[in-house]
């Protein structure tokens, strides 16, 4: 069983290998990840999903702001043998287009306004892509690009607690760095 | 505070013996209330219950941090809450916004938005200090010390600011509303 099932899946790695051109790079025993050009990646997904690889754990996406590119990656798990495949491509960080795949998994609708609510990529053919997920009436960068400053967001959008207490200053005098002179501290 | 007269007075006694709460639980440290509320702490011994709808109830917890698509759906339901009516804030998410401090979606201190009539400590805080708290805030009420739903009357234009200023709009858009 565990070696036709080591077989077959190395199969599948080899023949995408040869009819996508994609990068493996082997993870875990039962994990790989396959690395594609944009233009192979719908067929690529389409193409693992017929061999088995039928559930889209989810979509999401990574901002390599140095390299200014993000890397979408699509989880796929097959039920059958419980290996996980991460198929993954590079998109150009000042222009975040891709394609939808909301037909071959209508879940994916979710994946897809999710991580263009949080890193702003658009989907090509998924016209419910700009409705707002979890973030109402956000006009600001998308918060999980690398270049968003969450702290300085929340300063701006919501007060803090003002404390009056000096904290370092009651630390010296616990550790009698500084003689008390303002009375009982917890006063 | 105001001079309350001897009917408030015994309403409070009572108001304070039978208390209906409602969990809105918003963050992990809700996860406290299922012991708080089971046979070795059983809060029900004190005269509290659950309750599954606002407009019946008189507590409103609020178990730790509020995102700011949350705190909307918690505005509409304190101000559907009748009089008179409590609210306490769990843990110290809703104190100072606790390791959530610098997130671009969760609130900093509740107090703001809500009159808080009491904060438990806390991340999160212990069964034990739940049941503390309940026991302070019926003393609160019983001296005529919880007055927020009053503060929040009295003080509407200040609340409604601070919520316009973080929300920018409290009332809900979502595809499930329109
Ligand atoms: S105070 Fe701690 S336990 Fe409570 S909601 Fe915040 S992080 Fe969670």
């Amino acid at each position: 069983m565990t070696n036709s099932m080591n077989n077959n899946v190395a199969e599948i790695l080899e023949k995408a290998k040869k009819l996508f051109d994609v990068r493996v790079e082997d993870i875990a025993e039962r994990q790989h990840k396959l690395i594609a050009e944009n233009d192979k990646t719908i067929p690529l997904l389409a193409f693992l999903k017929e061999s088995g690889y039928s559930h889209l754990s989810i979509l999401t996406c990574i901002d390599w702001i140095e390299e200014k590119r993000f890397e979408l990656v699509y989880i796929l798990f097959n039920w059958s043998n419980g290996v996980t495949l991460l198929v993954s491509t590079f998109i150009d960080r000042d222009k975040p287009v891709f394609y939808t795949v909301k037909d071959m998994w209508p879940t994916a609708e979710y994946y897809e306004r999710d991580v263009h609510e949080f890193f702003g990529v658009e989907f090509e053919g998924n016209e419910r892509c700009r409705l707002p997920l979890f973030l109402e009436l956000w006009n600001d960068l998308p918060p999980l690009r690398k270049d968003f400053d969450p702290l300085k967001f929340s300063k701006e959008h919501f007060p803090d607690r003002e404390y009056e207490k000096d904290a370092i200053h009651e630390a010296k005098i616990i550790r009698a760095d500084l003689e008390d002179t303002r009375g009982d501290i917890n006063g | 505070m105001d001079e309350r007269s001897v009917w408030e007075k015994i309403a409070d006694q009572l108001r304070s013996r039978s208390m209906w709460m409602l969990h809105y639980c918003t963050g992990c440290g809700a996860v406290e209330l299922p012991p708080s509320m089971t046979s070795r702490f059983d809060m029900e011994r004190l005269g509290m219950g659950p309750m599954a709808t606002p407009r019946q109830a008189d507590i409103l917890l609020i178990t730790g941090y509020l995102s700011v698509k949350t705190l909307r759906r918690v505005i509409y339901t304190y101000e559907k809450m009748a009089d008179p009516k409590y609210v306490i804030g769990f843990g110290s998410c809703t104190i100072n916004g606790g390791i959530y401090f610098d997130s671009y979606s969760t609130i900093n201190r509740l107090d703001y938005y809500l009159p808080v009539d009491l904060y438990i400590a806390g991340c999160m805080p212990r069964p034990e200090a739940i049941l503390n708290a309940f026991n302070t805030l019926m003393e609160m009420i019983r001296k005529g010390e919880a007055n927020g739903w009053k503060r929040y009357k009295e003080n509407y234009e200040w609340y409604k600011q601070n919520q316009l200023r973080s929300l920018g709009e409290v009332i809900v858009h979502d595809e499930f509303h329109e």
